[in-house]
């Protein structure tokens, strides 16, 4: 370490109006080892308030799992709440960095390279959120294990009829392939890393980088490689949603029962990932100046792809509706009257608004570039995309086939406490991240450079 | 060998062992460390007794399991009950095994109770009594209705030591039917009510389906004469303010103004007398001067109605009339009860349906006027020592002007036999604890020509003694004599009911215990009437003009309130408002409205005598004019450990009533008071455990007119379940267990809810858990109530596990735990179960429950855990098994008998206990079994057929009376 004042990145913070130079292959480089400089203060406030929620968040399950489900607050007959709704919203949040990652890739969007690895880190930190729940819910966490297809001597096998098997393989293969495709396409900068580190750091990096040298060779290879996970990992964007969807459209109760629900669930689930995204990233931006590679044209894309999938969604809406009407089913129709009138209309009216309105400012071409308006935009898609999944969840259950045991669900400070733990874990893993790895890529934020012309700075100076 | 020998001979194998055992005192739990030869482990032994929960004297068989009872069962042999029993029946084995059951003698001092050794007990007691022979009438007893030897014995024993004679204390004694009586037939009795054979019975208030004189037998006779079978149904009209269990199953509810029941029945009577019937002039002039247009301003009910009623009463061969239940017994109770024996007169039902001789234990209730005058004498000074039998809490269950309590406060020496805390041992100054009915000797005549006989079904599950050795042993040593001389000469009671027996059963003792008693045929008594003019006055109600009528009513669950400290009593729902816990107070909706009170506001009821706070309940079925109000909810200190806290002061409405007796019948006014309701402003959420009684047109309920099911049983047109599948049927090699249920024969009363909690381990959650949907019911008795909500037409629908052959329930679970299995029932494997509670969701029935919590099942009470089901644990699912383990003893037995199974091999304990027999549980493979007859019937349908589950479980659809346009909702095409 030296005691030399930390080298500003080009742009110097916010873009003091005017455009924002290019950087060149060096101040990528050097921009982006800098946000792994050593952490301030800030940073260490926010690591202990997001550890203390955890904590609370952990006691809580310690809890729940002395005591009995009773903690929570289900009941007959919402089998389901507030868990099930999370899981779904953090497998939802998945999405969006698979999609930028390896979908944008091969389309060839070259936009993603800023953000593709906060993305995908981000991907694979909601996947680990969401694993946590289908244990957070099990009436019995210790024989989670049941659902595994392990060979034993009493023949005993998982149902594979039963979705939430289903949901086991999805999400194992969906976490195993982005971890994969994450730690690929972090070679070559992890290599960068260990040029410029020393110690301790350098033996890790080195570790990790596989003996990344840079040759031809190994470029060929890393792109073949990298091109076939992206190719391995685009159906999965289609695939674990709509699995984790038919939790519910292969279950019986009305509101669930639904061949709508797997697009529904994955134009869903893109909206609320880069919603996230940019919950994440403007804020990276913010505080490591990275106004030079997380640009206004990256954040119009993104902006463009929420409104999109926000007015995609706003249609799946109306047709679920429709459909339930249309179907001229008792229980179909009970359910969604209830749903627009009952108890909850506050959850469906909070979900409408987030999710179908407040997306709509983005028309307008300032809102998709100011910072502050994307962020409150996402913060209420993100608050609208749970409520989808309650809503979806609560709902549906408190107003099913049979009026006898119809009731509301009330949350007791058990399960508030451990979902808000679970964002916690959440913010912890990224946290941790963007002081331990490069959260832009620099190959990929080369690759869209101009190719350096020699002297060009120089000349600049004069 | 049929069930019924099987009975007989484990009964007397059963028998023998315990009449070897039971005398000495010795408390263990698991009482034999050498096992007795007789005493197979894993199998269980039979004893018959006869349950002493109420006044109806119902035989039992106690299932006895390495020496511990583990279930009741009704005794198929008895005469009064025929093998089923009530919910309070089957609850009796909390009482058995109550955690807060006195552990031998108790001696208060200042609030709190401190033990003390039975000798020193015996000897407190026999040296007060020794220093009372001086001072006569000094020394008072009050017993439950005790026909028995026991009774004998205790009057022996008064006699003996120069007491006052012994006060028997029943609070609800039906004196009005006897006062009645005695004027118009010249006998003091309560007589014989055959409801089996009325075409029509005609209730004014008479609540026979929940507490009145005997409800099992009721319900029995009731069925037999109601449910639709081969194309025929009686008809049943009730008369009351108030829509109780009773009022819900009539197939005409009655709605009137409170207290004017005997100038309704009188206008019927007369519109009879007009339509027809008799020539008898004296009819006429009895009731000469009633004017139905009036009667049917005064009372509400149209004339038109009055008619309807006078028709089909009077055309009925034979009909039977009934009145008097204890909320509408009021100053017009015996006019209403001589009303009633004229409509019976006048129909000729005196000899048919209402049958002297037989005549009820009832008739032998000490009246209430002498309870009242004991009680004067008490607060006067004049008792010196009170001794209080089991099953009696004066200051609990006797009218609040009364002042019982305060009264029994100034008794210098109070000795209780209870065996539970209650509101009267906390006044006593030593608690000798009487053992449990099921762990004593004894006998009780529940009517004449049946002598049940009690044995002991286990030994005592705390230190206990029976009353009867310890008063033989307190009286001799007061009286200075031995054993074998003087008044009581015997050691035992044991002793003295065998020698009072042995002339009846003249050697045959055995066969007597083994059969439960002796049953013969009372002899008939001709009776004359006497017919006379009767007062249509309506109840006088005292307080405030403005008040409402209070109804108090006996709580079918807990009767008096004898039975309130069962928890399984108190979490199983009343069935018509589906409140658990709480006690309530029912208002109409306009009164509440007006008020602005809601459910679960705390409501001040205060009367010229009292006032209690409780939740209201408005319903919309309540005549407006009145407030009901349970009788009987108390809680024991084992009920707050489950989380339920009641709230200040008693539950109790009887609080709120006066000391007057009645002039007529000397019997207490339970109707007489106006009350007023005041918002407290505090709350108290009620646990209702049923959503809605509104079924949302979801056919879950389903009816038929009578007509057109008597036209479809006569075409035989079988409804075959026929939805087709794209999947090939499943196989079943030998069965396929399936049940029916007769949901005309239902009538709602909640003895099978309880038989399944006694028979499977089920926990008891709590208030408040229950109230949020964590009941672990596996079978809950639904009302669902049809058209207009102020007078509905209700269906008691048992709702359980429907063991779907294409259960929703079993694809989505990931490990396998929900299955199906080879013999058609839908298992649940707790082991497996991973607790992910899809199958929950899944099941549009709702039945499966989950645990929650770890259920805390405090001693004694896991004693009562039937070794043949699994305790579940935390995290795990749960419902219905169709009894598998009663399923497997059945094959077995068959198997034994190198036969298949047959109808009546297995019944599942719902089945069993069931008083109408609406369920039918059997092999659907064997076309020639009840229950696969009754899957054929033409009412047969499936709850949510359309969902294509295919349930095992058929209902079979009640069958109305009503013209279509009267009854809305919907009936099935």
């Amino acid at each position: 370490m030296t005691d030399e004042p930390r080298p500003r990145p080009i742009a110097g913070g916010a873009p003091a109006g005017g455009a924002v130079p290019e950087p060149t292959f060096a101040d990528v480089n050097r921009d982006v080892l800098a946000t792994l400089g050593p952490p301030g203060n800030l940073y260490f406030a926010w690591m202990c308030v997001v550890g203390l929620i955890l904590a609370c968040g952990i006691l809580a399950w310690t809890y729940q799992i002395y005591f009995g489900m009773g903690a929570a607050g289900k009941r007959t007959p919402q089998m389901w709440a507030m868990y099930i709704t999370t899981f779904v919203f953090w497998i939802g949040i998945g999405h969006a960095g698979t999609l930028i990652s390896a979908v944008l890739y091969l389309f060839r969007a070259r936009w993603r390279t800023s953000i593709y690895r906060a993305a995908e880190a981000m991907t694979i930190f909601a996947v680990l959120t969401a694993g946590l729940f289908p244990l957070i819910h099990a009436g019995r966490m210790w024989f989670a294990y049941f659902l595994l297809p392990y060979p034993n001597q009493r023949y005993l096998w998982p149902n594979f009829k039963s979705p939430l098997v289903w949901d086991v393989f999805a999400i194992s293969t969906y976490l195993s392939i982005s971890t994969v495709f994450f730690i690929v396409g972090l070679v070559p900068d992890v290599a960068a890393l260990r040029d410029a580190s020393t110690g301790w750091r350098r033996r890790v990096f080195a570790m990790l980088s596989l003996g990344w040298e840079g040759s031809d060779r190994q470029w060929r290879h890393y792109r073949r490689a990298y091109g076939l996970f992206a190719a391995l990992a685009t159906p999965l964007v289609l695939s674990v949603h709509s699995v984790v969807s038919w939790d519910f459209a292969m279950a019986l109760v009305p509101g669930w029962h639904s061949t709508l629900f797997a697009p529904f669930f994955v134009d869903g689930a893109i909206f609320s990932g880069f919603a996230m995204v940019l919950v994440l990233v403007l804020p990276m931006r913010h505080f490591f100046g990275l106004h030079a590679y997380i640009r206004d044209r990256h954040l119009d894309a993104m902006a463009k792809l929420i409104l999109v999938t926000g007015l995609v969604l706003t249609y799946f809406y109306a047709c679920e509706a429709f459909t339930s009407w249309y179907s001229g089913d008792h229980f179909e129709k009970a359910s969604l009257f209830w749903r627009l009138t009952g108890s909850y209309w506050w959850a469906l009216g909070t979900m409408y608004f987030c999710n179908c309105v407040s997306p709509l400012i983005l028309f307008w071409k300032p809102a998709r570039t100011s910072p502050v308006i994307l962020y409150v935009v996402s913060i209420l898609v993100l608050i609208g995309m749970w409520f989808e999944r309650f809503n979806i969840i609560v709902p549906s259950l408190a107003h099913d086939f049979y009026p006898a045991t119809w009731g509301i669900y009330v949350p007791t400070i058990t399960d508030s406490t451990i979902i808000i733990g679970s964002f916690a874990w959440f913010f912890l893993l990224f946290l941790g991240f963007i002081k331990l790895m490069p959260s832009l890529s620099i190959v990929e934020v080369k690759e869209t450079l101009s190719a350096p012309v020699k002297d060009l700075r120089h000349a600049g100076h004069h | 060998m049929n069930r019924r020998d099987f009975f007989k001979i484990v009964a007397t194998t059963g028998a023998t062992a315990a009449a070897g055992g039971c005398q000495q005192a010795t408390e263990q739990i698991l009482p034999l460390v050498v096992p007795n030869e007789q005493l197979v482990p894993g199998v269980a032994s039979w004893f018959a007794t006869v349950c002493r929960e109420c006044p109806a004297g119902c035989g039992v068989l106690a299932r006895n399991r390495d020496g511990r009872v583990v279930k009741l069962e009704g005794n198929p042999d008895h005469p009064v009950n025929g093998g089923s029993l009530c919910a309070r029946g089957q609850a009796a084995l909390q009482g058995l095994y109550h955690p807060d059951r006195f552990v031998g003698p108790q001696r208060r001092e200042g609030d709190a109770f401190t033990p003390l050794g039975w000798e020193d007990a015996l000897k407190l007691v026999s040296d007060r009594l020794a220093a009372v022979r001086s001072k006569p009438r000094t020394l008072a007893v009050v017993s439950q209705l005790e026909t028995g030897s026991l009774g004998a014995l205790l009057d022996r024993w008064l006699q003996a030591l120069g007491g006052r004679p012994r006060l028997t204390l029943e609070p609800f004694g039906y004196e009005a039917i006897r006062a009645a009586n005695r004027a118009t037939f010249g006998r003091d009795a309560v007589p014989y009510h055959a409801f089996e054979d009325a075409e029509v019975i005609l209730s004014f208030g008479a609540d026979f389906l929940e507490t009145w004189i005997s409800n099992g037998q009721a319900a029995r006779g009731f069925a037999r004469a109601h449910t639709f079978r081969d194309g025929k149904a009686g008809t049943f009209i009730h008369v009351e303010p108030r829509q109780s269990l009773t009022a819900s199953n009539a197939d005409e509810w009655v709605r009137n103004a409170p207290g004017t029941e005997t100038a309704v029945a009188l206008a019927v009577l007369k519109l009879m007398l007009e339509g027809g019937g008799t020539g008898d002039k004296r009819y006429a002039d009895a009731v000469a001067a009633i004017e139905p247009r009036k009667v049917a301003e005064d009372s509400g009910v149209p004339l038109e109605t009055l008619q309807r009623i006078a028709r089909a009463f009077g055309s009925a061969r034979p009909g039977l009339a009934v009145g008097g239940g204890v909320a509408v017994t009021g100053s017009h109770a015996t006019s209403l009860q001589i009303a009633v024996n004229l409509l019976n007169v006048a129909a000729g039902n005196v000899g048919k349906t209402v049958r002297f001789g037989p005549d009820h234990a009832y008739g032998r209730v000490t009246p209430y006027a002498e309870v009242a005058k004991l009680v004067q004498a008490m607060a006067a000074g004049e008792i010196e020592v009170l001794v209080l039998g089991p099953g009696v809490n004066p200051a609990f269950t006797l009218p609040g002007g009364l002042k019982a309590g305060e009264a029994i406060a100034k008794v210098p020496f109070v000795v209780s036999f209870a065996n539970l805390p209650d509101e009267t041992t906390a006044l006593a100054h030593l608690v000798l604890p009487d053992t449990h009915w099921l762990e004593s000797w004894g006998d009780y005549s529940p009517h004449e020509g049946v002598l049940g006989l009690m044995q002991p079904t286990m030994k005592p599950v705390r230190d206990a003694r029976p009353l009867g050795d310890v008063l033989l042993a307190a009286g001799r040593a007061a009286l200075g004599t031995e054993e074998g001389k003087g008044p009581l000469p015997w050691s035992t009671f044991e002793q003295y009911l065998r020698s009072v027996w042995e002339p009846l059963v003249k050697g045959q003792w055995e066969a007597a215990l083994q059969q439960g008693g002796l049953w013969r045929d009372a002899g008939a008594a001709a009776v004359t009437p006497k017919i006379e003019r009767v007062d249509a006055a309506a109840a006088k109600l005292e307080g405030a003009g403005d008040g409402l009528a209070l109804l108090p009513y006996p709580s079918l669950r807990f009767y008096d309130g004898r039975s309130a400290t069962r928890a399984w009593l108190q979490e199983v729902p009343d069935p018509v408002t589906q409140v658990a816990w709480d006690a309530w107070v029912e208002l109409n909706t306009e009164t509440a409205a007006r008020l602005g009170i809601q459910r679960g506001d705390v409501v001040r009821v205060t009367s010229p005598h009292g006032a209690i706070e409780l939740p209201a309940y408005p319903s919309a079925s309540i005549h407006p004019a009145a407030v009901a109000i349970p009788i009987g909810h108390h809680y024991a200190p084992y009920h707050v450990r489950l989380k339920y806290v009641p709230g200040s002061g008693t539950a109790n409405p009887m609080a709120l009533l006066p000391a007057a007796a009645d002039a007529t019948s000397g019997a207490p006014a339970f109707l007489s008071v106006k009350v007023t309701l005041a918002r407290t402003g505090a709350r108290r959420p009620l646990a209702v455990l049923q959503a809605t009684h509104d079924q949302d047109h979801r056919e879950i309920a389903q009816h038929v007119e009578l007509a057109r099911a008597r036209e479809e049983a006569l075409r035989g047109a079988a409804r075959e379940d026929a939805r087709p599948s794209m999947y090939s049927e499943q196989h079943y090699k030998t069965y396929r267990w399936g049940m029916t249920v007769d949901v005309d024969a239902c009538i709602g009363c909640q003895a099978c809810a309880v038989a399944c909690q006694a028979e499977n381990n089920v926990p008891v959650v709590g208030k408040a858990e229950a109230a949020y949907g964590r009941q672990v019911h596996w079978l809950r008795v639904e009302r669902w109530a049809d058209g207009d909500p102020g007078q509905p037409h209700n269906t008691f629908l048992p709702m359980f596990c429907q063991h779907c052959e294409v259960a929703p329930c079993e694809p989505v679970c990931p490990v396998f735990a929900a299955y199906r299995t080879e013999e058609g029932l839908n298992g649940q494997v707790y082991n497996r179960c991973v607790g992910t509670r899809y199958c929950g969701n899944n099941c549009p029935y709702h039945v499966r429950r989950f645990n929650w919590w770890n259920y805390e099942i405090p001693a004694p009470l896991d004693v009562q855990l039937n070794p043949d089901v699994t305790v579940r644990q935390l995290g795990v699912m749960e419902k219905c098994t169709m009894c598998i383990q009663r399923i497997v003893a059945g094959k077995d037995h068959a198997r034994d008998e190198k036969r298949a199974v047959r109808d009546g091999d297995i019944l599942t304990a719902c089945q069993q206990t069931c008083p109408t027999k609406a369920i039918t549980f059997g092999n659907l493979k064997d076309e020639g079994s009840a229950v696969s007859k009754q899957r054929h019937s033409p009412r047969a349908y499936h709850v949510l057929d359309e969902l294509g589950t295919r349930p095992g479980v058929t209902y079979l659809r009640k069958v109305v009376r009503a013209a279509p346009a009267s009854r809305p909702g919907k009936g099935h095409a």
